[in-house]
C-alpha cells in the first residue's frame, strides 16, 4: 500500500471508529439516564415498591370488651386459657419430638395428624404452629417443669369469650362467630394476610352476630394492632420489625339486672314464651328473656355443626327471640289502651254504664261476640270494665270507634313500630288498617273487624316489647323514656311524652285506680296474684285465643291439644302508687293469663324491687 | 524491535482501571452472593489468572496473532463442537465444556477468534472492500453466530455477530451495503421471529414491550431489578443493606443481574461512579486504536474493544429495562470464570497491540 492509500485507510478507520465508539457511548449516557429516572425520579414509587416487596404486615388481634349488668356484675367476660405452641422450623425430627412429648401432654390422633399435616408448610414460612389447645391445669405443671425439654415449645395464653349465665342471657347478649377477615377496621392489610392475624381468641378472628355483640360491635371489639414482618422472595419470615399494640375494646354497661333475668328464668321454666322488664327512671330495659334458650358459651368458641343443626331444627325454635320478634295477639291487655281512646274522643266517660249480658251483638249483621263469662258481669261502667275485663263494654267501645284514628292511637303507643333503641332484629308487629286489610286479603275492612280489636283479638298482633312499652308508657301517664339496653355517654336520651289534651291527669289517675284494682281488688281477674308480694301492683292480663270458638264443648276439646290453648298474657307495674318498673310476660299456651303469666310478672318485679 | 527483551509491554490506565474495576466486583458479589465467600474466593483466583494471563499475551509481538489467527478460529470452533457432542445440558442449553476441574464457556472464545481472523483476513485489502471478501466475512460470521445461538446462548451468538461486524465495517465496508443490508433485515425480520427464536426468547421480547402482561411471569426479572435500582436512590440502602438483593427477590444477582445490585446497594453515586471507570476504559481503547502501528492493530483493537463495549452495554440496558432479557454478563463484574479469562485475555490482546510501535519504513 502506498503511503497515501494508507492514509486514506486510516482517515477512514478513525471516522468510522469515532461513529461506533460514539455510539457506545451514547449507549452509557442512554443507560445513566434510565438510572436516573429510576433512582431520583422515579425514587418514592420504587421506594415503596421495594418496601412492599418485603413488608408484610399482619393484623394483631385486639380484645373485646366485657359487659356487664346494672351492678357492675360480669354478663360475659374474656377467659384465659392456654394453649401449647412450636416452631416448626426449629424442630429437628418431629416424630421423636411428638414422641417426647407425648407422655406429657396428650395428644389425639387427631391432633397429631393435624399437626403433621401443617408442620411442614410452617416450618418453611417459619410461622408458629398450635400444637394443643385448650391445656389443662395439670397439663400446664406437668409442661412447665419439664419446659427445658421442649425448647421449641411454649405455651401460650389465649382467651375465650364466656358468660357465667350463657343460657339465660343468650337472646339478648347474643354471640360472636368467627370471621375470615376484619378488612373493614384495617383496610391497609391485604386480605390475604389475614390469615396470619396474631390471635388473642382461641376461636381465632370473631364478631358480634347477634344481640348486644352484634349491635355494639363497634363500640366492644377495640382496635387491631399490627405487627410487620420481613418477608423474603419465597414469602418466608425473616424477622418482626415493628409492633403496634392492639387496643381492648369498650366495656359495656347494661341495664340487665343479672338477679330479675335469673326470676324469669326460673319462673317461666321450661315453658315457652318471653319477658321483658322495664325501668321507668332511664326506660332502661332490665330483663329481656326469651324461653326456651341456648348456650352462648358454646355458639361463641365454637360449636359442632351437628348441635347447631339440633338447635336450627327444634321443634321449640330456641333461636326464636319471643321477647322482640314474638307475634302475639294483646288480648285483654288492650283494653286500657281502647279505654284512653274512648275517653279522649268523648265515646264513654268514667260514669257510663251499660248493662252486660255476656255478649255483644252487631247490629248491621246480627253476629254474636262471646264474653269470657257466660251471663256476664250485670251493669258495667269502666273501672268495673278493667277489673272484671268486660269484653261486652270494649266491643260496644270499639263499635263506635273510627278504625282509621283508633289505628293511630294504637301507633301512638308504640304498636306496629320499633320501640328499643338497641334491640338485635327487632319485630315492629303491625297494627291493622283497612288499607292493610285489603291490600293482604283483598277484602274489605268490616264493622266485625274493629269490634275484635276492641278486646285485642283479630288482625292486631304485639311483641313482648312492645307490651312492655305499652305498660311503661302507662305506669308513667304517658311520660316515659324509649327502651333500650345500654346508656352510653354520648347518646342522650330525650323523654318521651304521649299526650292527649282530652285525656287529663284525673283520667290517669282513674286509670292508675282501675289497673290496681285488676291486681289487689277483691272482683281483679287478676286478684289470685295479690298475696304473692307485700307491695301493691297495678296491672291488666289477657288470654290470648288462638281458636275462635262459639260453644263451650269446642273449648274443652281444643284444650287438649297444647299447641292450641290460648296464649297467657299480663302487662304490670308497681310498687304502687310511684311505679318504678313495668313488666310484660307471655307464655305460650298458658291459658288464664292472669293465673299463669301473672305469678311470673310478679316474681320479676320482686326481685327488682328488693335490690 | 531493538530491545525487544528490556521492555515490558504494558498499559498503565488499562492495567489500573481494570484492576479498580474487577476489585469493586470482588465487594459486589460479596454482596450480591448473600456473602458467599466460596464464590468470592474462586473469583478472586480467576483476576489474579487473568491478569496473569493478560500480562503474558501483551508481551510478543502483535504479529503472532495475525499469523496464528486462523489456527485460533479453528480451535474455538472445535471447542464448540466437542461441548456440542459431550457438554452437560444446564437448564436446556449446551455450553459448556469440561477441563479437568474447571468447566469453561467455549462460545467466550470466538468471541476473539472472530474479529481476529476477521482483521487479519480484511487488513491487506484495498479500499472499498470487495463483494468476494464481504461474502465470505459474512459467511465466517454467520456461521459462528449460528453455532453458539443452536446452543442455544442468544446472547452471546449475538455479541460474536457484532465482533465480525464492527470488523467488517472498520475495515470500510461500503455504506451502501450497509443501507441495502438493513433494509433486507427489516424485510426478513418477521421470518427470524417466528423461525429463528425460541419460543421462551420470543416471551422474553414480547414481554419487555408489555411488562405489565405478566407480573409474575417472565417479566418478574425486569420489573424487581427496576425495583431495586429505583429503590436505592441517590445513595443507596448501604453495602448489604438492599432489600431486594438480600431478600432475594432479584434474580441472577451473582450474574446477570449484578448491576442491579451496585445500583440497589450504592446508588446512583455508585452507578456514576462505576460507568465513569467503563468510560474511562472505552476512551483508553479508542485511544490506542487510533494510535496502533498498523491497520491489522488498528482493527483488532476496535473490534475486540467494541465487543466489549457491546456486551457491557446489552447488560446495561437489559437490566435497566431498556432491552428485553437476554443473558450475557457484566464485564469483569459478574460471576464467572470463563468470562473473566476472556475478558483479559481480550484486553491482554489489546494492549500488546497497543503498545507495540513498529516503525515502518518509507
Amino acid at each position: 500500500m502506498i503511503f497515501e492509500e494508507r492514509q486514506i485507510e486510516k482517515n477512514n478507520f478513525s471516522i468510522r471508529a469515532t461513529l461506533l465508539f460514539g455510539l457506545m457511548i451514547l449507549g452509557l449516557i442512554a443507560v445513566l439516564l434510565q438510572v436516573f429516572s429510576l433512582q431520583i425520579s422515579g425514587y418514592t414509587d420504587y421506594q415503596l415498591a421495594a418496601l412492599n416487596n418485603k413488608n408484610y404486615p399482619v393484623p394483631v388481634q385486639s380484645l373485646r370488651g366485657e359487659i356487664f349488668d346494672r351492678n357492675g356484675k360480669a354478663l360475659i367476660k374474656n377467659e384465659p386459657t392456654y394453649d401449647l405452641i412450636t416452631r416448626p422450623n426449629l424442630i429437628d425430627d418431629i416424630n421423636s419430638f411428638l414422641e417426647k412429648i407425648q407422655p406429657v401432654i396428650f395428644l389425639s390422633e387427631n391432633e397429631i395428624s393435624n399437626y403433621k399435616k401443617l408442620q411442614k408448610e410452617k416450618a418453611f414460612d417459619n410461622k408458629e404452629l398450635v400444637l394443643k389447645k385448650d391445656l389443662s391445669a395439670e397439663e400446664i405443671a406437668r409442661f412447665n417443669v419439664r419446659s427445658f425439654n421442649f425448647q421449641h415449645a411454649f405455651i401460650a395464653q389465649r382467651y375465650r369469650r364466656i358468660s357465667d349465665y350463657p343460657e339465660i342471657f343468650s337472646h339478648v347478649l347474643g354471640y360472636t362467630s368467627r370471621i375470615e377477615n376484619d378488612i373493614k377496621s384495617m383496610p391497609e392489610i391485604p386480605q390475604s394476610h389475614w390469615k396470619d392475624t396474631e390471635l388473642v381468641y382461641a376461636h381465632g378472628l370473631i364478631q358480634g352476630k347477634t344481640g348486644l355483640e352484634q349491635i355494639y360491635d363497634d363500640h366492644l371489639s377495640g382496635q387491631h394492632g399490627q405487627r410487620v414482618y420481613e418477608m423474603n422472595a419465597k414469602g418466608q419470615f425473616v424477622q418482626s420489625l415493628s409492633f403496634t399494640q392492639p387496643a381492648k375494646g369498650s366495656d359495656l354497661y347494661t341495664s340487665l339486672d343479672i338477679d330479675a333475668q335469673k326470676s324469669a328464668a326460673k319462673f317461666l321454666g321450661n315453658r315457652k314464651g318471653a319477658v321483658v322488664a322495664i325501668d321507668l327512671e332511664s326506660g332502661g330495659i332490665n330483663v329481656l328473656y326469651s324461653s326456651p334458650t341456648y348456650s352462648i358459651n358454646q355458639l361463641s368458641n365454637g360449636m359442632s355443626e351437628s348441635n347447631f343443626q339440633t338447635l336450627l331444627n327444634d321443634a321449640d325454635k330456641p333461636f326464636f327471640n319471643r321477647a322482640l320478634q314474638g307475634r302475639y295477639p294483646p288480648a285483654s291487655t288492650i283494653k286500657p289502651a281502647i279505654g284512653m281512646y274512648g275517653l279522649s274522643n268523648n265515646i264513654v266517660n268514667w260514669d257510663f254504664e251499660m248493662k252486660d249480658p255476656g255478649f255483644f251483638t252487631l247490629p248491621e249483621t246480627g253476629r254474636v261476640f262471646r264474653g269470657w263469662r257466660k251471663g256476664g258481669h250485670g251493669k258495667v261502667n269502666m273501672h268495673k270494665a278493667f277489673l272484671v275485663s268486660s269484653n261486652t263494654y270494649f266491643f260496644s267501645l270499639a263499635y263506635q270507634a273510627d278504625i282509621g284514628e283508633l289505628s293511630n292511637h294504637l301507633s301512638s303507643l308504640g304498636f306496629g313500630q320499633k320501640v328499643c333503641l338497641d334491640c338485635f332484629e327487632e319485630d315492629p308487629a303491625f297494627v291493622p288498617t283497612p288499607e292493610w286489610k285489603y291490600s293482604i286479603m283483598n277484602a274489605g275492612w268490616v264493622k266485625g273487624d274493629t269490634v275484635n280489636l276492641g278486646v285485642g283479638q283479630g288482625y292486631l298482633v304485639a311483641t313482648p316489647m312492645q307490651l312492655a312499652n305499652y305498660a311503661a308508657l302507662l305506669a308513667s301517664k304517658g311520660m316515659y323514656s324509649e327502651p333500650s339496653l345500654v346508656a352510653l355517654g354520648n347518646q342522650k336520651k330525650s323523654l318521651k311524652i304521649w299526650q292527649d289534651k282530652r285525656f287529663e291527669n284525673s283520667d290517669w289517675t282513674k286509670m292508675h285506680q282501675a289497673l290496681l284494682g285488676v291486681i289487689e281488688s277483691d272482683y281483679g281477674t287478676a286478684r289470685s296474684i295479690r298475696d304473692l308480694k307485700e307491695f301493691q301492683v297495678a296491672g291488666k292480663s289477657g288470654t290470648a285465643e288462638l281458636v275462635s270458638l262459639d260453644s263451650k264443648e269446642a273449648y274443652l276439646e281444643v284444650r287438649n291439644s297444647e299447641l292450641l290453648r290460648d296464649h297467657s298474657i299480663i302487662i304490670a307495674f308497681g310498687p304502687m302508687p310511684n311505679p318504678r318498673y313495668a313488666v310484660s310476660v307471655v307464655i305460650e299456651n298458658g291459658e288464664s293469663g292472669g293465673a299463669v303469666a301473672g305469678p311470673v310478672a310478679i316474681e320479676v318485679l320482686k326481685s327488682l324491687i328488693n335490690e | 524491535m531493538n530491545k525487544p527483551f528490556q521492555k515490558i509491554y504494558f498499559d498503565p490506565y488499562l492495567f489500573f482501571s481494570l484492576f479498580l474495576l474487577s476489585t469493586l466486583g470482588l465487594f459486589f458479589l460479596f454482596s450480591a452472593s448473600n456473602s458467599d465467600i466460596s464464590i468470592v474466593s474462586k473469583q478472586f483466583v480467576f483476576i489474579v489468572a487473568g491478569f496473569l494471563i493478560m500480562i503474558l499475551v501483551s508481551q510478543p509481538d502483535p504479529d503472532i496473532f495475525r499469523r496464528t489467527s486462523g489456527l485460533f478460529l479453528v480451535f474455538s470452533l472445535l471447542l464448540l463442537g466437542i461441548t456440542y457432542l459431550v457438554g452437560p445440558e444446564i437448564n436446556g442449553a449446551q455450553r459448556w465444556v469440561r477441563v479437568g476441574a474447571f468447566s469453561f464457556q467455549s462460545s467466550e472464545l470466538l468471541k476473539l477468534a472472530v474479529p481476529i481472523f476477521l482483521a487479519n483476513f480484511l487488513f491487506n485489502k484495498k479500499l472499498p472492500i470487495q463483494r468476494k471478501e464481504i461474502i465470505i466475512s459474512l459467511l465466517v460470521i454467520c456461521c459462528c453466530f449460528f453455532f453458539v445461538f443452536r446452543q442455544p446462548d442468544l446472547g452471546t451468538a449475538l455479541i460474536i455477530a457484532c465482533s465480525g461486524l464492527f470488523v467488517l465495517f472498520l475495515s470500510g465496508l461500503s455504506w451502501t451495503f450497509i443501507g441495502g443490508s438493513f433494509v433486507l433485515f427489516i424485510i426478513s425480520s418477521p421470518f427470524i421471529w417466528n423461525i429463528l427464536l425460541q419460543p421462551f426468547q420470543r416471551q422474553r421480547i414480547a414481554t419487555f414491550f408489555n411488562p405489565e402482561s405478566d407480573p409474575f411471569g417472565a417479566s418478574w426479572n425486569i420489573i424487581q431489578s427496576k425495583v431495586a435500582i429505583g429503590s436505592g436512590g441517590l445513595l443507596g440502602k448501604g453495602f448489604g443493606e438492599g432489600s431486594q438483593t438480600q431478600l432475594n427477590f432479584l434474580p441472577e444477582t451473582e450474574t446477570d443481574f449484578i448491576f442491579s445490585v451496585i445500583g440497589e446497594e450504592f446508588g446512583f453515586l455508585g452507578v456514576l461512579l462505576l460507568l465513569s471507570i467503563y468510560l474511562f476504559i472505552l476512551l483508553r481503547c479508542f485511544y490506542l486504536a487510533l494510535s496502533a502501528r498498523d491497520r491489522f492493530c488498528r482493527l483488532v483493537i476496535g473490534g475486540l474493544s467494541l465487543t466489549f463495549a457491546a456486551n457491557l452495554i446489552i447488560n446495561l440496558c437489559m437490566v435497566v429495562g431498556l432491552l428485553p432479557v437476554v443473558g450475557m454478563p457484566l464485564p469483569f463484574i459478574s460471576q464467572g470464570g470463563s468470562s473473566l479469562v476472556s475478558l483479559f485475555l481480550a484486553f491482554g490482546i489489546i494492549v500488546s497491540m497497543g503498545t507495540h510501535k513498529k516503525f515502518l519504513p518509507q
